[in-house]
């Protein structure tokens, strides 16, 4: 319910008879637009980067541009085939097709990963969700392919994506990496290290 | 001009008139075909008996024909089509090659007033309102002419009657005179005498001759333009907005949820 | 062969051709300028890539608007979505023919006029064929058959038959003044000078209805703050919606080519055409080939001068809502242009017209009352809807209730 405290009445200012010719007003404003242009081509102050040549500096951290999926100390591909990002995606981009995984100290791993950089509207929703911090968005931006087939990238290229990127943006610590040791499965159960998984 | 000629005259006429009966939108199967037939027909005969009997060959004749041609085949579009908007764009090309024949008569100032106020206003107008009014498709007592036989016969007796008078030789002596210079004179001919620029004999004839006219001409516009003023202020009550009576800033305040 | 191209028809002719060509490269290369200038108020660069500094960019956008496909959409009325563009472009140029460009020209002992034609009712000519433009933004709008683009059409009507008013009133002021409609005869007596000094430029003697003038060109232009035709927000793409391709290129093209034969006009009838004071070549005395050389270039310099305002005026201006607009011409613009007129007339009568002693004075005294008048109205200009509550009583302070803290 709108409470009589919450209505703001606006009520437009009063013009005297000058500002009413809109005249003063208008040569104000032409005043400010020939400052920005003399300040521009005089002063060569441009704010353009020109693009191909020049590149903005991007936030390492928390630009969100192509993703890729991370591979563990041992090289493996980090992702444990939870579904968590392919469930919050809201644009519906990722399959991810799970098999029992070789390794021990996890149950699945992805034995398919796809992502659909054209569908994908760069929103970090799956770096958020993923409990193990496999899948993470890179500053790479300008990527280009010659057909859509080109633009889904599998777990392989992916994964490629990480080893070109690894040593600028390494892998952040994840809390989880999985489960504990082989062998102390049965007793500890999931609940060690990550609390509240 | 012999008799001759007059009948030929009539003759064309009638055929145009029937033309453009044919032509004119009716309910029933479209009698198109003949209709342009026996028009163009009419229009050609026309047009060659006023270029070789009425008006001497010049070097503007053949500009006359052309934009009287124009002229007379927009016109009759303007009736002849089923399309209001198409109407009012024959509309236009009746005033621009009418003007086109002012110009040859060397009416300048004439010529390019009947643009500026005709085309460039008057009718733009007319296409506002078409607009307005026709956007979904027509309906049918829209796209037919009411009476299309008498409106024909009334319109072409008049212009035949009209024709025949200014082309038929004059029985009084006086008017034997006159028709005889404008035989003898053409077009160009008939124009040399005027100065080049005559915007200013046309304000001067305005303003002095005609003063009482233009007055009068001007307090009837002024007389309508003030009635479509009064007209259009109407005021619409508040109420019937649907918008708050209540002082604002008590709305929502009042109101209990259903 | 030779007493052809040096007669005056021949010399139309050729002008002809060369005026239209040079315009059709300027009215490409205004399209440039209005992107790089847009592009410096706010801080950047605009076009620059293709050739130096971008300047081949009008031949890449022409080609592309070329090579596009040209969509006719299956709902629209075909014959008039077809005509409409071209009604535009054929009436933006030939009102170049009646424009002097550059005096007059000796050319084997006769002196013809550098004009493609001279007639006696040059400047209604040019008033009357400009006044044809608004048909192609009409039945461009309604041929389109969308509700949008007919809205762009009926806002471009009735915009352009209101500032036609205020606009024939300007010239009208201009052509008492100088007691003349041929456009040369208007140009003619700008040459001379007051006290040697000063050029008899009417824009001395009627500053005020210069600005109008130039105010309703924008508005007949469909130039901001007046584009209410093919307002984005509000109507996607105004009359132009479903045009692609080169029709709708010529809509762009016809655009700019008004503006320049509206800013060639204002150059006429208040600037000197192309009289420049104190420089040899631009006197009407002079005839050589340099000197019409020279002349040109004068003319060019003024119309650019009024483009680059123009388009300064874009960059810098919000569009007016369109009760605004309205109100604008007829409650504003034309009663004080026809205070402006009435003014001319009198000072015609005690042929004071030619002073500017008194028409400055004379202009000053309609200002001051308009300003008067402007200052005890009590209607607001931009207006709180008369239909609703007064706030009379409540204690407003500027924009907030009183008392209201937060
Ligand atoms: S960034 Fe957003 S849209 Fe793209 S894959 Fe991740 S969750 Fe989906
Ligand atoms: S959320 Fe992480 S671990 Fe789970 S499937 Fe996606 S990438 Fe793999």
């Amino acid at each position: 319910m709108i409470r009589d405290e919450d209505i703001l009445e606006l009520e437009e200012p009063k013009l005297s008879a000058a500002e009413r010719l809109y005249l003063p007003q208008i040569l104000g404003g032409m005043q400010t637009t020939m400052v920005h242009l003399g300040k521009t081509l005089l002063a060569n102050k441009k704010m353009t980067v020109q693009y191909p040549e020049e590149k903005r500096t991007l936030r390492l951290e928390n630009y969100r541009g192509i993703h890729r999926l991370n591979r563990d100390e041992k090289g493996r591909v980090a992702c444990v085939a939870c579904f968590m990002c392919a469930t919050a995606c809201p644009a519906h981009c990722i399959h991810i097709e799970a098999e029992e995984s070789p390794w021990d100290d996890r149950e699945k791993y992805p034995a398919k990963f796809d992502l659909d950089e054209l569908r994908c509207i760069f929103c970090g929703m799956c770096e958020e969700a993923c409990p193990v911090d496999a899948i993470e968005l890179t500053p790479h931006y300008d990527v280009v392919g010659r057909s859509r087939d080109e633009m889904i990238l599998d777990k392989e290229e992916l994964l490629s994506i990480y080893d070109k990127t690894a040593d600028v943006k390494p892998r952040k610590n994840p809390r989880i990496t999985g489960y504990p040791e082989v062998g102390n499965r049965s007793e500890q159960g999931p609940s060690d290290e990550g609390e509240g998984l | 001009m012999t008799p001759s000629t007059g009948y030929l005259l009539y003759l064309l006429f009638a055929m145009g008139g029937a033309g453009l009966y044919l032509l004119l939108p009716q309910p029933g199967k479209s009698r198109a075909l003949p209709g342009v037939a026996l028009s163009v027909l009419a229009l050609a005969g026309l047009l060659s008996v006023l270029a070789v009997k009425v008006i001497a060959p010049s070097d503007t004749s053949a500009y006359f024909c052309l934009f009287s041609a124009i002229a007379i085949f927009g016109a009759s579009r303007v009736i002849t089509h089923r399309k209001p908007v198409y109407s009012a764009l024959y509309f236009v090309l009746v005033v621009i090659s009418v003007a086109a024949l002012l110009v040859l008569q060397r009416a300048e100032f004439l010529a390019v007033a009947l643009i500026i106020v005709y085309a460039g206003a008057i009718i733009v107008t007319y296409l506002f309102v078409i607009m307005l009014a026709q956007q979904s498709h027509e309906t049918v007592y829209d796209t037919r002419a009411r009476e299309p036989f008498f409106a024909v016969l009334v319109g072409f007796v008049l212009m035949a009657a009209i024709t025949g008078k200014a082309v038929e030789p004059a029985t009084t002596s006086e008017a034997k005179i006159v028709t005889a210079q404008f035989a003898q004179q053409n077009l160009a001919g008939a124009i040399e005498g005027l100065p080049e620029g005559n915007t200013a004999d046309v304000a001067a004839a305005l303003l002095t001759k005609y003063i009482v006219v233009l007055e009068i001409a001007g307090v009837l516009l002024l007389v309508s333009m003030v009635g479509a003023v009064a007209l259009s202020r109407k005021k619409i009550p508040v109420e019937g907005h649907g918008l708050p009576t209540r002082p604002l800033g008590q709305i929502g305040k009042e109101v209990e949820p259903f | 062969m030779t007493e052809f191209l040096t007669s005056q028809f021949g010399v139309s002719i050729i002008l002809a051709g060369v005026v239209f060509g040079i315009l059709q490269g300027a009215v490409a290369y205004c399209i440039y300028f209005e992107r790089k200038i847009a592009a410096w108020i706010q801080d950047r660069c605009g076009p620059n890539r293709v050739g130096p500094a971008g300047l081949l960019q009008p031949l890449a956008d022409g080609g592309k608007m070329i090579l596009k496909e040209d969509v006719i959409p299956g709902h629209v009325d075909k014959n008039l979505f077809v005509l409409a563009p071209a009604i535009m472009f054929i009436v933006a140029f030939v009102g170049f023919a009646a424009i002097p460009w550059g005096g007059q020209l000796e050319l084997g002992g006769k002196l013809v006029s550098i004009q493609v034609a001279s007639p006696d009712i040059g400047l209604l000519y040019i008033l009357g064929v400009a006044s044809m433009g608004i048909y192609g933004v009409v039945l461009g709008g309604w041929s389109s058959n969308n509700k949008y683009s007919l809205f762009g059409a009926i806002r471009a009507t009735a915009q352009m038959l209101s500032y036609e008013i205020p606009m024939g009133l300007c010239i009208l002021v201009i052509v008492l003044t100088v007691g003349a409609i041929r456009l040369e005869d208007i140009v003619l007596p700008q040459t001379a000078y007051w006290s040697d000094v000063i050029p008899k430029w009417n824009v001395f003697l009627h500053p005020l209805a210069f600005i109008v003038l130039f105010v309703t060109m924008l508005a007949e232009a469909n130039r901001t703050p007046f584009d209410l035709a093919e307002a984005e927000q509000e109507l996607v793409g105004g009359f132009h919606t479903e045009y692609s391709a080169l029709k709708f290129g010529m809509f762009f093209l016809a655009e700019y080519a008004s503006m320049i034969t509206s800013s060639a006009l204002l150059a006429v009838l208040f600037l000197g055409g192309w009289h420049l004071p104190w420089i040899p070549w631009a006197q009407p005395e002079a005839t050589g080939i340099a000197a019409v050389i020279v002349k040109m270039l004068v003319m060019g310099g003024k119309i650019a001068g009024s483009l680059f305002v123009m388009m300064w005026l874009r960059w810098t201006l919000p569009r007016f809502r369109f009760d605004q607009l309205m109100r604008l011409a007829w409650g504003g613009l034309i009663p004080f242009t026809l205070g402006l007129f009435v003014l001319t007339v009198g000072l015609l009568y005690f042929d004071k017209h030619q002073s500017p002693l008194w028409t400055l004075g004379g202009n000053a005294v309609v200002l001051v009352l308009t300003l008067a008048v402007a200052g005890l109205s009590r209607r607001d200009v931009t207006g709180r809807p008369a239909s609703l509550p007064s706030l009379e009583g409540r204690s407003l302070t500027h924009g907030r209730l009183a008392g209201d803290v937060s």
